[in-house]
């Protein structure tokens, strides 16, 4: 049944042809597992393509919606969680994938004469997959989003002279707001898919054109080729299934919270940029005053006009590793710069006192309760109740609070606080919330007692 | 001189198998979910409440009223308060019967025309006597009879939305 429609198409389409030129293209040296980094970047790219467009059915680029909308995916949908950590650990997959794909053609030598072209479009094709990650990031319009993408833009300020004109185009206006989340969303969405697609096609027509490098070793290469299918093909299937599987995996266990909605006014909180982001992050943290934009425009700018200009400036004709010791002690010298800053960030990260996962929930249910009706914590809120700021510097005591919660005039007579009866555990947390709010905790410097 | 090298057949059997099989884990491991992701709330029932439209005492027997049922619902991920306006006649035996304002028709809203003491729908025509029964037009059926029942002199109704066009009332 199949073989006939397929030979009914043939005779039309001319397939057979076709798959000649797909699959039959000769490897030089014959396939190998050290060349499948390209088709699982490829594979995992498509992987984020689809989940992408899966999760806008129910997605709404609006500050109103957004964080809601992501809440809706993440809690109400069949397998939204799913689709959502797919996504989410397929962003990151991709950077590994075409890290340890640039990492191979550079030690191969493979971007030697005469597929200089194909190495500088896979360095634009690179910019645009951060570019991918740096816009998705904002999307979710949680705290974390948020703040993220309020220091990522603040840096494009301090471009010198015409800083001040593109952090305006970024934001869609002076600060960040809707318009810097639409534009995000539509850049995400449409504008990036369209130039990674042409990028792709562009990219493997020249690789098409010049043909796979093979073996370093040009006697190695002449002594025997292979085709494309079915070894390489069945090679690349095998490491795509073995990363979708990792990703399926991630995505089932590791839950990807969300953190609060976005709170502009919020000014305490600390966002941490994406891992493949913290090199950077971490950077930037050594360089301050008038050296500052050296390092965040100067140095990157050049590191990628380099890194763009590569096969122009090593122009060994030799791929041999062993023959080309400058070109790789300066990667290896990049690589170990790139990890011992990632290394350093993430054991500041992990060093950081991080705040108790219950006294968080417990502040989302005193806003969710609406409680900031009645009570003020630090300025915000009414003045029916008491003020909260430091309220655990009177009441300590948490058993207190739970029995405070569910009848206020057992242990406060006269109170006018209606019971709040609620599931057990959210009253724990905003028990936690409670007792945290003393003089000493919440605010950096210690807030004044009063 | 280079030699291109082609596997056996039987190798070449095998790696198309594979490549097969990883296709269709990756492919079914994507489609079941995505399937689920975009059927389900898609599927959902609509959940409403009952929700009070108001003291039963004010009702004349014999006249329709429309009365606006309020309640919270679920818009996706919104919560909204939707408004509806629902008709409430009070029997001679003093019970209250509540009509759906849609048209079983093809869901247009319907009037009442309280000169011919008949409900009437603008698009189509249809008629329909007090107690819901068609009297003209394209109707299928009857006005649609919502659930009710007064509980301390106030009416409450259950909202609910009925399939237009067929002979019988399916809820949506």
């Amino acid at each position: 049944m199949a073989g006939k429609l397929y030979e009914w198409l043939d005779a039309r389409l001319n397939l057979k042809s076709l798959g000649h030129t797909l699959l039959d293209e000769a490897i030089p040296g014959g396939a190998s597992w050290i060349y499948v980094f390209g088709s699982a970047t490829l594979f995992i790219f498509c992987l984020q393509a689809t989940t992408g467009m899966f999760l806008a059915l129910y997605y709404v680029p609006s500050p109103d919606s957004a964080y809601d909308t992501v809440q809706y995916i993440q809690h109400e949908v069949p397998f939204g969680w799913f689709v959502r950590g797919l996504h989410h650990w397929g962003a990151s997959a991709v950077m590994v994938a075409v890290g340890l794909h640039l990492l191979q053609v550079y030690l191969y030598g493979a971007y030697k004469r005469p597929r200089e072209l194909l190495w500088m479009v896979g360095v634009c094709l690179l910019l645009l997959m951060m570019a991918f990650g740096f816009t998705g990031y904002l999307l979710p319009w949680d705290q974390n989003a948020y703040w993220a993408t309020q220091v990522g833009t603040n840096m494009v300020a301090s471009v010198p002279v015409a800083g001040d004109v593109l952090v305006r185009v970024l934001r869609g206006g002076a600060t960040l707001g809707a318009l810097t989340l639409s534009r995000f969303f539509a850049v995400h969405t449409l504008f990036l898919p369209a130039l990674m697609g042409c990028g792709i096609l562009v990219h493997l027509f020249i690789l098409r054109r010049v043909g796979p490098a093979g073996p370093w070793s040009a006697e190695q290469a002449k002594q025997r080729s292979e085709t494309f299918y079915p070894r390489q093909v069945y090679m690349d299937a095998l490491v795509m299934l073995g990363v979708f599987l990792l990703i399926v995996v991630l995505a089932w266990t590791v839950e990807f919270p969300l953190a609060d909605r976005a709170d502009p006014a919020d000014h305490t909180f600390t966002p941490v940029p994406e891992w493949y982001f913290l090199f950077f992050y971490e950077f930037l943290k050594y360089v301050s005053g008038p050296l500052e934009p050296l390092a965040t425009w100067v140095l990157p700018g050049l590191f990628i006009l380099g890194l763009l200009l590569w096969p122009l400036i090593d122009r060994n004709p030799e791929r041999r590793p062993s023959s080309r010791p400058m070109a790789l002690a300066s990667g290896g010298a990049f690589l170990l710069v790139v990890f011992a800053l990632m290394g350093v960030s993430l054991w500041n990260l992990h060093a950081t006192p991080k705040t108790d996962p219950s006294v968080a929930r417990g502040k989302a249910l005193f806003a969710q309760q609406h409680c900031a009706a009645c009570h003020r914590i630090h300025g915000d809120g009414g003045m029916v109740g008491p003020d909260l700021s430091y309220v655990a510097d009177q009441r300590p005591d948490r058993q207190w609070h739970l029995r405070h919660f569910r009848e206020p005039q057992s242990v406060s007579p006269g109170s006018i606080m209606p019971a709040f009866t609620l599931p057990e555990k959210d009253l724990t947390d905003l028990t936690s919330y409670m007792v945290s709010l003393k003089s000493g905790a919440g605010t950096p410097e210690g807030g004044e007692p009063r | 001189m280079t030699r291109t090298e082609r596997p056996s057949e039987t190798r070449r059997t095998f790696f198309a198998w594979m490549i097969g099989l990883a296709a269709s884990v990756v492919g079914l491991g994507l489609a079941i979910p995505l399937a689920g992701y975009v059927i389900g709330p898609a599927l959902k029932r609509r959940d409403t409440s009952w929700a009070a439209v108001g003291p039963t005492g004010s009702l004349r027997t014999g006249e329709p009223e429309e009365l606006e049922y309020a309640s919270t619902v679920k818009d996706g991920w919104r919560t909204v308060t939707a408004k509806k306006g629902i008709w409430a006649i009070k029997q001679p035996a003093g019970e209250v019967v509540v009509l759906s304002p849609i048209c079983p028709h093809l869901g247009c809203g319907f009037r009442w025309a309280a000169g011919d003491h008949t409900f009437k729908c603008p698009c189509h025509g249809s008629v329909f006597d007090v107690t819901g029964k068609v009297l003209a037009g394209p109707a299928p059926r009857s006005l649609d009879v919502l659930p009710s029942k007064v509980e301390q002199g106030n009416l409450l109704v259950l909202y609910k939305e009925f399939k237009s066009g067929l002979d019988h009332p399916v809820e949506l």
